[in-house]
């Protein structure tokens, strides 16, 4: 009898809910001119060089900034991606590398303007990345990669022509002045909020937009939404027309069920950070356009500290990474979303390409397994933990289970530790987790800049805290060849080294699955991991 | 007049004591979130080219260079001036941030108590009245499920049926339509600002995006407000003033309202002051779900990353509000039971 009285309490509910709920559908402004664009995350300064800049704030900043040259597009597996070896310009109208390699120099477009009105000046272009290598941002850390340190290097040759001097030929400083960092601002607008403490308006420019880009960024809530509109002038894309979309709205929606929900029912427009089983749903319906693109410069690594042992052993390593159940995390963590790094068959033994990541000969097989246990004195196993962050929980819990119940059959006893996003970055900065899970990004991916960063030093970012001399040698070798058959040749070196090392483990390249309505044009995987929204626009 | 000056000598006593207790709230966070492991420079400085320098800027910038003692002073100080720092995460100064999210959260509690109570009170009374009977059975089965359900289960539900299925409902997206326009910011309720600027139907969209969170709550807090009204209804019917009521002969009605509901209404406005701070901290996952721009989204997105200062300045924010909900129960106490004014 009980469930007849609920059934009436809950269809008065119900009456009740819809009855405050029907309302007239008011949308004064168009959709059709609109992008709305749903993220977990949140934009959180307008300038992407303040520290602690979030990937979203790096996606708007690529909108409203220009930089003076961008990346091109290529086609990737019927794709598109962004490509480093195509420099565009953006602010710059034309730019040239002296023969010895040590000086660009760029023409800027004679009609750019700021939002404000005011024209793109050389002046401009110096006091931005001026500020990009003094000022305590972010920037400094990215441009140095590109052999850029130093205001000296900068140089206003006349209003519309600039320089910049090198210390020695580097192929990454082009691509580095088109990355998120050196965005030209409006440097009179800037200077007037300027104070003797804060010389680089940092606090002023970080809730302030003052650029030059296709979006003027008009609404800023940090943590809610951010709301921007075409700027009618700007004729820096590749079609020398301004941006396809009027309006662009940048908002937050936490939960992963609703930005599904969102742009199914064709609320909102467009969508990269769905959980991979909502996106199965969704491609399974085939109203939305799903384009999934691995990400071909993050990699997600199993990671060992080779400095604990029992993990400092090469055969223990080798050991754990002939134990790893491949196919089913791959099924498990991502449901098959993305580019496998494992199971390939290298001819000879010896990596085929010198690129980074490449697929490893690696493959579940517990027999091998034991034998390098037992080669490495421990044919019992041992107790080790297995650590992942919250963060990543979604993939990262299935894939640790199934770590946890394969390594069991060769005697590795792991114990599974789940940690808040900050404690993570903080045991991994200080080297104290002995196995893990993390992943990795490099916006110019190229097989030294991986193996420099990742795998050298002391630093948060070489996770498997990798010492190794030979690498570093090679690494720093590649850094400047300037000859492509011998970088290749360097980058496989590297890739062997790696292999028969066994620094870590990597496993994959996750997909990135942008979910649109299906009259969506335009989209780019881009380095940022983020949307382009130059790119967009409707059929 | 006397005892409307009674209940403020009484509230204003009250206040201050409870500043000690503020005030060892405000310390015990702060070395609480310092005790946590986590790094925030380290979080915050994770840029892909960000290095151990990246990490001593932010390090210096939030100022976790310098001795403990010596933040808990730079800390109390700042408090005492009003400035509740800066978050890493959101940019904003806390003070701020606090301000524009706790009109938000405030609001959505409101009217999610507003609701529960007029749902709770009256299905409370018909349980007590026929105790043990259909009634009583189908009202305990509503109040289990109520609370049986987690928040972000029936939020999801309610966004399933009313919005994905029904379309009935805008999208659970915030406080209004993204496409609306907001109203002058003078109170910061929503539903306040848009009477006061005159519009009507952007009231009206505001009213239609808060009530499926409303609701979400409201079934949440149904349960304990029913079973108390039930049982100090039981009590008070029981009670010799009512079967006096009774036998003099009056209306059915002016013995179970005017008689024993008023006087079973106290333990119900106890716990309604309860269960308004707990909604108030704890509707983290209504806010998540219905991506709800209020402050308990806010502390939990802190603490994650390991961002002191908002953690500080909501729990700071929470301390002093139950201490303002406690003394406003004092007050309707008085109102309710006028022997508590006497005392």
């Amino acid at each position: 009898m009980y469930p007849v009285i609920s059934r009436h309490l809950i269809s008065a509910s119900a009456v009740l809910l819809s009855v405050t709920l029907i309302a007239p559908a008011a949308h004064a402004q168009s959709r059709a001119e609109t992008l709305r664009y749903v993220t977990a995350a949140t934009v959180n300064t307008l300038d992407p060089n303040i520290p602690g800049s979030t990937r979203e704030a790096f996606a708007l900043s690529m909108s409203s900034y220009d930089r003076l040259v961008s990346f091109g597009r290529k086609q990737l597996n019927g794709k598109w991606v962004f490509d480093l070896d195509t420099i565009n310009g953006e602010l710059a109208e034309s730019f040239s590398v002296s023969p010895d390699g040590l000086k660009l120099t760029f023409k800027l477009r004679p009609d750019a303007k700021f939002h404000d009105g005011s024209p793109v000046t050389a002046e401009d272009v110096k006091w931005s990345l001026d500020r990009c290598v003094t000022a305590p941002v972010l920037g400094k850390a990215q441009l140095l990669t590109g052999s850029m340190t130093s205001a000296d290097q900068f140089k206003v040759i006349d209003p519309l022509t600039f320089e910049v001097t090198l210390p020695r030929p580097d192929k990454l400083a082009l691509p580095n002045l088109a990355t998120v960092y050196p965005i030209i601002i409006n440097s009179k607008l800037a200077k007037l909020h300027a104070t003797p403490e804060d010389p680089w308006a940092l606090s002023w420019l970080k809730e302030n937009e003052a650029g030059s880009g296709a979006y003027i960024v008009e609404t800023f809530k940090p943590g809610e939404q951010a709301i921007a509109k075409r700027n009618e002038a700007w004729n820096r894309g590749s079609s020398d027309k301004p941006a396809s979309l009027k309006r662009l709205i940048i908002q937050s929606v936490p939960e992963p069920a609703t930005r599904a929900n969102l742009v199914e029912r064709g609320d909102a427009d467009l969508v990269i950070d769905l959980q991979a089983s909502d996106v199965q749903a969704l491609e399974a319906k085939s109203k939305l356009k799903v384009i999934s693109t691995p990400q071909y410069n993050a990699v997600t690594f199993i990671s060992m500290n080779n400095k604990i042992p029992p993990f400092d052993n090469v055969n223990v390593r080798r050991a754990v990474a002939a134990a790893l159940p491949y196919d089913d995390m791959f099924k498990a963590a991502l449901f098959g979303r993305g580019a496998p790094l494992f199971g390939a068959s290298w001819a000879d033994g010896k990596p085929p390409s010198g690129g980074y990541p490449i697929p490893q000969p690696v493959k579940l097989d517990l027999e091998k397994a034991r034998a390098y246990l037992k080669e490495a004195g421990v044919p019992e196993g041992f107790a080790t933990t297995f650590s992942f962050n919250v963060g990543q929980a979604s993939t990262a819990e299935p894939m640790a289970a199934l770590v946890k119940e394969s390594l069991e059959k060769i005697g590795i006893k792991v114990d599974i530790q789940k940690l808040p996003d900050a404690q993570m970055s903080t045991a991994i900065n200080e080297k104290k987790l002995p196995f893990f899970t993390e992943g990795i990004v490099a916006w110019l991916p190229s097989t030294d800049y991986f193996y420099r960063n990742f795998y050298t030093g002391n630093q948060r970012w070489n996770y498997s805290s990798t010492d190794n001399a030979e690498l570093e040698k090679i690494a720093q070798a590649a850094r400047f060849e300037p000859d492509k058959a011998k970088y290749e040749a360097e980058g496989k070196e590297l890739n062997a080294l790696h292999f028969e090392q066994m620094f870590q483990v990597p496993l994959w390249q996750p997909a990135q699955d942008a979910v649109m309505a299906a009259n969506l044009d335009g989209y780019v995987y881009q380095f940022t991991r983020q949307v382009d929204y130059r790119n967009l626009s409707r059929k | 007049m006397g005892t409307i000056g009674a209940t403020l000598i009484r509230a204003g006593r009250r206040f201050l004591s409870s500043l000690p207790a503020l005030f060892g709230v405000l310390v015990f966070t702060f070395l609480l979130m310092r005790v946590l492991p986590g790094d925030p420079a380290v979080f915050f400085a994770s840029g892909p080219s960000a290095g151990k320098e990246e990490i001593e800027i932010v390090r210096k910038q939030l100022g976790l260079d310098r001795s403990l003692p010596e933040q808990l002073g730079i800390y109390l100080y700042d408090v005492g001036r009003g400035n509740l720092g800066r978050s890493m995460m959101t940019g904003q100064p806390v003070a701020k941030d606090l301000r524009q999210r706790l009109p938000a959260s405030l609001e959505l509690t409101l009217t999610a108590l507003v609701i529960a109570l007029i749902a709770a009170v009256p299905l409370g009374v018909l349980a007590a009245l026929r105790p043990n009977s259909l009634i009583d059975h189908g009202v305990r089965l509503f109040c289990s499920l109520g609370v049986c359900v987690p928040t972000f289960v029936s939020g999801l539900l309610l966004i399933y049926v009313f919005y994905y299925l029904l379309g009935l409902a805008p999208d659970p997206t915030g406080r209004l339509d993204i496409f609306a326009s907001v109203p002058p910011a003078r109170t910061g309720f929503l539903m306040v600002d848009f009477l006061l600027a005159g519009d009507f139907e952007g009231w009206w969209a505001a009213a239609r995006q808060l009530m499926l969170p409303a609701f979400t709550m409201a079934l949440f807090v149904i349960a304990p407000l029913a079973r108390i009204t039930r049982a100090s209804m039981l009590v008070s019917l029981g009670s010799d003033f009512v079967r006096t009521a009774r036998s003099i002969g009056l209306s059915r009605w002016q013995i179970v309202v005017t008689y024993a509901l008023r006087n079973a209404i106290l333990p119900v406005i106890t716990i309604a002051g309860i269960v308004f701070s707990t909604m108030l901290g704890a509707n983290v996952l209504v806010e998540k779900v219905f991506s709800w721009p209020g402050v308990a989204s806010y502390a939990l997105d802190a603490l994650l990353v390991s961002d002191y200062a908002p953690v500080q300045g909501f729990v700071l924010l929470m301390a002093s509000i139950f201490v303002v909900v406690n003394l406003l129960v004092d007050v309707l106490y008085g109102i309710a039971d006028p022997r508590a004014t006497v005392a």
